[in-house]
Order: C-alpha cells, then structure tokens, then sequence
C-alpha cells in the first residue's frame, strides 16, 4: 500500500519529506543520478532501485515500487513494454516516462496506451510535481474501486437476503396453509352443524371465523404465486405475445361478456420469457382494466412499441384510472385503493406483474388520473437471453 | 360379495382423520374404517404384527403423503411389492399438488391421487366420490390368499 500522503502548498524544500519507494528502469547511470537528485530536491525522501532490462524489471516488481520512472528509448526493450508487463502483473503503479526526447505525437501516443505522464530529461524540476499528481491520482482510483467493491458486496448481500426473504415467504406461506385448511374446514363443519342451535351471535361467529380462514387462505394462495415468480419453475423461451394475447382474451371472455368490453391488441412481438408468466402480465393488467371500469362500456387497447434495446408495451383502458399519488403503491403487494365490497380482489396482481417485468429485466409503471381511464406501461428486452435470468 | 367393507386411513394429522369419518358419515358408508398414525404403523396394520394381529385386511387404503417415520410413498411402494398387499387399491389423498408427488405416485402404483380440497364442502364431496366409487360400481379384488 501506498503511504503517500498529500501535502499540497508546502514549499518543496520544508523539512517534511515524502518517503517515496521508486524503480527506475534507466541504462545511464548519470540520468538516474540526476532523476533521484531532482525528487530528493522536490520533497522527497527516495528509496531508489535501478533495473536496465526486462528480466531485472520482472524481478523487481516482486516487491513493488510506488511509481515506476521509465527511460523511453532503452537498449533491448522500451519503457511502454515496461507498462504493459504492469498491467500483466494486475499492478496499478503509476508509470511516468523520461525521456531525452519525445515527440508530441509519440507523447501523446504513450499517454493513450496508459502511460501516466512523460518527463523530459531536460525539463526534471517537472519530475516531483508530476509523481505528486500521478499519486494522487493513483489514490482516487484505488478509493473508487474501493467503492466499487464495497457497492458490489452490497448488492450480493442484498441478493441473499431477497432470496432468503423469497426462500422464508414461500415456506411459511406453504406451511401455512396446513393448519390454515383445519380451521377453514372445521369452522364451516361447525356453521353447517350447528347454524341455528346455538344463539344468533354464535352462527354470527362462526360465520365471520368462516370468512376470515377463506380470505387467508386466498391470501396465502396469491403470496405463495408472488413468491414463486422468483423461482425457475419454467425454462425460459421465445414468447409470441399476440398468441398470449389471444389465449388471454379467450380466457378473460365471461368478463368481457358481463362488462361489454371492447378488448384489442395491436401488432405485439416476441419477446423472451417464461410463457406462463407472460400471460400473468396481460392477464392481470387487461383483467383490472376490465375490473376497474367507469360508466361506461370498457374499451382496453394493448399496443407495443420499439425502441433501439427494448419493447414497451402499454395496456390503455377508459376506467375510473389512478390518482398519480397512488402510482407506485399499486405496484407493492397487497396494496389495495378501493374496499374489499367496491372492487374484489387482493391487491396481488399488480405486484406479480411487477415481479415478473422485473425478472426479465423490464420496468413497469402507469400514466393515469384520476377519472381519466389509465394506462400501463411496461418495457421488456428486445428478443435477448437476460443476464440476469442465467 | 362382502356385506361390509372395511377401509384403512393412513394420516398423522387427527383431525383430517375426524374429517375423513364425518365426511364417510354424510356419505352414508356402511362399512367399517381403522386410522394409522404413520408409515411403520401402516406395514405393522398390514403385517399384522403386534397389536395389529386381529386387523381385518383393508378392502382399499387411504394413504397420506407426508407422514412421520416412513413416508406415503414408501409405504405405497411396500405395498405394491408385496404379494399380499399389491392387489389392495390405493388411493392417495395428499395436500400436495406437487407434479412430481402425483407422477411418483402413479409409477409406484397408487390406484387413483386427490388432493385434500381446502374447504369443507370440496372435502366432504371428495371423500363421497371416492367411497361411492370404490364401495360402488368397482368390484374390489377377492380377499382370498394369493393365488
């Protein structure tokens, strides 16, 4: 590690020296000479090692320097090799080139391929500025991958726990429902039973016990669905979405029957994913269309469109829409706008949709107000194996 | 013919047991039925050993999946090996809904598989169908011994 520490505005001759571990790839004794003269002038305290060729050089980074100060034109090899055997070794050292001479465009030329600065032999007063700057730099680069690794460890922590979390919802709701069917099923043997031979508070209990272990276990059948969207039960392939569509349709024809619906879809793609989750989407967001109509006769239209890396589709409906405040609650589970009597339901299908957009690497969210009818979007990769699906 | 049949329920959980029996009663099952709590249970009953020597032999089992010491379908592959046993029908009756729980079943040889409905009326109506059914038009195989 580095002990460089920045002493920016003190005068380069101050008693404080900057202790400084360098290798000098040079073949000329006296510009070595002169290149360490230059540094203990400008401030610093040098632990010089001198190498002329390539194996020396190979040797040396086994202990590595904190800057390298390359001659350009050696005998056998040049200074850029020495860089390139740098970043072989997965060494970041700051490698600055001196030269008696170099061209602008060879300068400019070394500088492309990762050569941190070049100093000319006659121009060494420019040395310990230069090496103060390629540290510093050198040091913002290591506090970025720092940063870097630290927000990568975050997100794998993160992706452990959600699978824990997914892993912990998908058992206790399984486990759940056990003990659940023997309170559903005993409370109904006792509303049959005994409906009229206790008093009318008590078939009014048992009623609302009976109620009560029915929602739950609904409840418990959706968290189990949402919790299962995580997990590969379905391989993955390429998805026509207008033949989804039209099973969708079919599917959803009772309630386009009852509400008098006008249900279309325009030219839709294909797209990559798991068919059955496909088919949740539209299923679900053509459904609320149709659930959460105004007065009028619902007319749902589901379009897609393409940009340059993605689809997005939209669902369009002319119901009661959204309040924009209410835009992203929708999408959480069991997060419900209107009363269980009003609209039936729980609150579970928006999130699905969200849950499986996001899986395939899409984002989901709705333009809408309040009265206005709504609209649906979601993006989905255009005809491409996602990452993250591997 | 048999004047009175007798059926084997093999479940740990009493109280599915209890439901079995009520939903037999409302089915109006004229015949008899003895409950096992656990798959060792279940090949001691059909073993007839220890306190199981009087068993009378089941004339069709109703076998839980998920049981305590030896499970559903261990006891369902005991079965249809041994010679005395693999002619008795089977009939699994599992919450699970699991693809691979039914398709092992059937390899192993379970006669019919129903998942235990979640409410009371589902329940009731599949017990009677699978009493009605198998106490009804099937005729069961003879009880002799082994021929």
């Amino acid at each position: 590690m580095s002990s460089f520490a920045v002493q920016p505005a003190l005068d380069q001759s101050a008693q404080v020296k900057t202790r400084l571990s360098a290798l000098l790839v040079e073949d000329n004794q006296l510009d070595a000479e002169l290149e360490l003269r230059a540094l203990r002038q400008g401030g610093f305290e040098v632990k010089a090692r001198i190498v002329q060729d390539e194996a020396a050089f190979r040797k040396a980074l086994k202990e590595p320097p904190e800057i390298v100060l390359a001659d350009y034109n050696l005998p056998s090899w040049t200074g850029v090799e020495a860089l390139h055997i740098l970043r072989q070794e997965g060494l970041d050292i700051p490698l600055i080139l001196v030269s008696g001479a170099l061209g602008d465009v060879t300068a400019v030329e070394c500088i492309k391929r990762g050569v941190t600065d070049y100093v000319l032999k006659d121009g060494l007063a420019r040395l310990p500025q230069a090496i103060r700057r390629a540290l510093e730099e050198q040091h913002e680069r290591q506090l970025l991958r720092q940063a870097e690794q630290g927000l990568a460890r975050k997100a794998a922590e993160l992706a452990r726990s959600n699978a824990d979390l997914e892993q912990f919802a998908y058992v206790a709701s399984h486990d759940l429902q056990e003990p659940l069917r023997m309170v559903a099923t005993y409370t109904q043997l006792l509303a049959e039973r005994y409906r009229g031979r206790l008093d009318e508070n008590a078939d009014k209990f048992i009623a609302y016990a009976c109620e009560g272990a029915e929602r739950m276990q609904v409840l418990i059948r959706d968290l189990l669905a949402f919790s299962r969207v995580g997990r590969k039960e379905n391989e993955s392939a390429s998805v026509d979405c207008n033949a989804v569509m039209r099973e969708v349709v079919q599917g959803l024809a009772v309630a386009i029957q009852q509400s008098k619906a006008t249900v279309t879809f325009g030219s839709l793609p294909e797209v990559w994913g798991d068919r059955t989750q496909m088919a949740q989407v539209f299923q679900n967001l053509v459904g609320n269309a149709l659930k959460f109509h105004s007065a009028q006769a619902p007319t749902v239209s589901v379009q897609a469109e393409e940009n340059e890396k993605e689809w997005t589709f939209s669902v369009a409906d002319n119901g009661i829409g959204i309040a924009p405040e209410h835009a992203e609650q929708i999408f959480t589970v069991f997060h419900r706008l209107h009363a269980r009597t009003e609209y039936p339901g729980n609150g579970i299908g928006l999130a699905i949709c969200k849950k499986i957009v996001e899986r395939y690497g899409g984002r989901i969210w709705v333009e809408s107000e309040a009265g206005a009818g709504a609209t649906f979007r979601f993006t989905l990769p255009r005809e491409s194996r996602p990452a993250a699906e591997a | 013919m048999k004047s009175t049949f007798h059926l084997l329920i093999v479940d740990d959980n009493p109280a599915d047991v209890s439901l079995v029996e009520e939903a037999l009663k409302v089915s109006a099952y004229a015949g008899s039925c003895q409950s096992v709590g656990d798959g060792v249970e279940a090949m001691a009953y059909l073993s007839r050993r220890g306190s199981f020597a009087q068993a009378p032999k089941p004339d069709l089992v109703l076998l839980d999946l998920n049981l305590p010491k030896r499970d559903g379908l261990t006891v369902l592959a005991a079965m249809k090996a041994g010679p005395e046993w693999r002619r008795i029908p089977v009939v699994i009756f599992s919450t699970s809904r699991l693809g691979r729980d039914v398709a092992r079943s059937y390899e192993l040889g379970a006669n019919c598989y129903v998942s235990k409905p979640g409410n009371l009326s589902e329940y009731f109506a599949a017990v009677k169908a699978i009493e009605q059914f198998w106490f009804g038009p099937v005729t069961l195989p003879p009880q002799g011994e082994e021929q």
